[in-house]
């Protein structure tokens, strides 16, 4: 098959020197950010972003797909000995996994935990590589009317399904949308809402946005709110190795967590918690040793760590094939993309093939690493938990202001970054989700053009927007995902009464 | 809440009181701006209504400490501070010197109690980060009052 080939070729050009450095580089750092609490993949990458200046694309490319990867396998050491999910993705791994941990089953947790992430993402990547060029190939097709469906679709799941409260969801993303259209407007040169402001005229950079609404705001965050003195680190005994029994209890949920999260990274429902949970549950249900689940039991660390990581790859599917990031990781790969002038979409694999597959093979041998880097070097991981809270933190914000500044040497942009980051601050003390807003930002003005385009092939009829069979069937996705969360809430609430009479 | 009606109503008035450029455009740059100041307004509505039926916010969880009751004005002022003096200083007095201050005011609000060391410890570690990054990176830093120096 051709497709068969381009990997082979990916392969070879991902093999070179160079770009095997900045794999490797790159899933050092991954592991490093995901370690570390208080850093996550989204502000890693956003940091690195200038580099894109004097590194080729593809150096950059793999270098951050080996940080998206990377800080998976991170987060579950983390999780594990430390109870810390990092990311919502491994709330169930610190649940399990930490139960096993404080058993002296510390060892046997990291290895399930980073085996089945190697295998959940080899598999995932290889279905990646066989759908993403076919999505494509049908997106081809796809309408500017339908685009316009399918952001919505895309803005809406990750509104509502993403945090607690879906009101916030959407609060989110509208702000979002308003700081995209900052900066004037691409075809008619209207400035909006730059109150006079030249340097507002090029509109809102993302990457200020970016490193400060993760680092500012939690830094001010966490400075104000949390007080606390170092972490309690479980001890770790013996090395990280499996029995055969672990082995055998293990490889069945590693292959139904990859089943799961796969197609629910696919289409865009709301990151990596709804596969953990299901997960969960399933493993739950099937378990011979139901009775060790709460308690410690391994194939609660299994399935929904290797569901974790098939998501992520899953999650590469839209982006690449179809230009829309459904996580704050994602978007932010998009605009390392774009700085390159690469637009992913159904265009991408015709106009920069040889670049994809080289990142395609980069993510296999990306996860052969970071399986090398994590089994045997757990312990120098857990070393980096030493590191002071203050010191971390200071480097940390040091960073995100160097980044904002350096990117355009623009002090409009270290301006946009404080502003962000008490925004940011304010969002983290009132409990609203900070991924819709990035999603606003970076796809809004996206979303308008579409909209303009395909309004402008029907000389202004708004009736071309839901004209298609695609658009309808999106914007019946669409209903349902705005009403399934009231419907639920108010079913519940009307069980709950019927209970207490 | 006020404040995010108040965004959506300074969007609304923005693109209204702006006059169109005279190009003939067959969908006006408005239209979206309308949608998401509307957006904006009525989102801020159903949340105000929520909140006075007792739904308030909950801060998720966080794995970097245990929360406190009351908010600490004094720490956040000191972070805002430091970035602050990082946004004054940057291009007058140069990156070294501006980055270090802001390291150090960081420390400071995560209650680190020895003070000398890590003034010391992030000054190095400022100019570390700034050689490795103007000279193998090539990303430009303002050199500021070093200028020639370094």
């Amino acid at each position: 098959m051709n497709n068969v080939q381009s990997l082979i070729d990916g392969f070879a050009s991902a093999l070179t020197l160079t770009n095997l450095g900045f794999g490797l580089l790159g899933t050092f750092l991954g592991t490093l950010v995901g370690v570390l609490p208080g850093i996550g993949p989204a502000l890693a990458i956003a940091l690195l972003l200038p580099i894109t200046y004097t590194v080729s694309p593809a150096s950059a490319l793999i270098m951050f797909a080996a940080i998206y990867y990377g800080a998976m396998y991170g987060g579950s050491t983390t999780s594990i000995l430390l109870n810390t999910p990092g990311e919502s993705g491994s709330v169930i791994t610190a649940l399990e996994g930490n139960k096993m941990a404080r058993r002296g089953r510390a060892g046997a947790a990291l290895a399930t935990a980073a085996i089945g992430s190697f295998v959940a993402g080899t598999i995932a990547t290889l279905i990646l590589a066989f759908t993403a060029p076919t999505i494509a190939d049908l997106a081809i097709q796809v309408g500017s009317a339908d685009y316009v469906a399918l952001m919505l679709v895309a803005f809406t799941t990750v509104s509502s399904l993403l945090g607690a409260s879906q009101i916030r969801g959407f609060i989110a993303l509208s702000l979002g949308l308003a700081l995209g259209l900052v900066g004037a407007d691409l075809q008619s040169g209207l400035s909006r809402l730059t109150f006079g402001s030249d340097a507002a005229l090029e509109g809102i950079e993302t990457v200020p946005v970016i490193v400060s609404i993760f680092a500012l705001g939690e830094a001010l965050y966490i400075a104000s709110r949390l007080k606390n003195r170092g972490w309690n680190v479980i001890p770790m005994k013996g090395k990280a190795l499996m029995s055969r029994q672990d082995w055998k209890r293990s490889w069945k949920p590693w292959i139904r967590g990859t089943f799961l999260g796969f197609p629910l990274g696919v289409v865009p429902a709301g990151g990596s918690e709804v596969p953990t949970f299901l997960s969960y549950s399933i493993e739950k249900k099937l378990s011979k040793h139901k009775e060790e689940f709460g308690e410690g039991a391994i194939e609660g660390v299994a399935g929904p760590e290797a569901a974790n990581n098939a998501n992520a790859a899953g999650a590469l599917v839209p982006l690449l094939a179809l230009g829309l990031p459904t996580s704050a990781t994602a978007a932010v790969i998009l605009v390392a993309f774009q700085t390159y002038q690469i637009q992913p979409g159904p265009t991408l694999f015709l106009t920069n093939g040889a670049l994809i597959w080289t990142l395609i093979a980069s993510l296999f041998i990306g996860n052969a690493l970071l399986l090398i880097l994590n089994l045997p070097l757990v312990r120098v991981w857990v070393q980096l938990l030493k590191i002071p809270r203050p010191y971390l933190f200071a480097g940390i914000v040091t960073f995100a202001l160097m980044g904002a500044y350096a990117l355009n040497t623009s002090i409009f942009d270290v301006q946009v970054a404080i502003a962000i980051g008490i925004l940011g601050f304010l969002f983290r003390r009132f409990g609203m989700p900070i991924t819709p807003l990035i999603l606003g930002l970076i796809l809004g003005p996206n979303l308008e053009l579409q909209f303009r385009r395909a309004l402008q092939i029907s000389a202004g009829d708004y009736s071309t927007l839901w004209a298609s069979p695609l658009s309808k069937i999106l914007y019946l996705v669409l209903f349902i995902a705005i009403f399934t969360p009231i419907m639920t809430r108010i079913m519940r609430k009307v069980r709950k009464d019927a209970v207490a009479k | 809440m006020g404040s995010l009606f108040l965004l959506g109503f300074i969007v609304f008035w923005d693109t209204y009181i702006v006059e169109l450029p005279a190009i003939n455009l067959t969908i006006s740059p408005k239209v979206f701006p309308y949608a998401v100041s509307a957006l904006l307004m009525g989102l801020s509505l159903i949340l105000a209504i929520s909140i006075l039926r007792g739904d308030t916010a909950l801060p998720e969880g966080h794995e970097a400490g245990t929360p406190v009751g009351k908010s600490d004005f004094k720490s956040f002022g000191i972070v805002l501070a430091s970035l602050m003096a990082f946004l004054l200083l940057i291009e007058n007095a140069g990156f070294i010197i501006a980055a270090s201050i802001t390291f150090f005011g960081i420390t400071v609000a995560f209650d680190n109690k020895k003070h000398g060391r890590a003034a010391i410890f992030g000054t190095i570690f400022i100019t570390v980060i700034y050689l490795s990054f103007t000279r193998f990176l090539n990303v430009q830093l303002p050199a500021g009052i070093f200028k020639g120096l370094l």
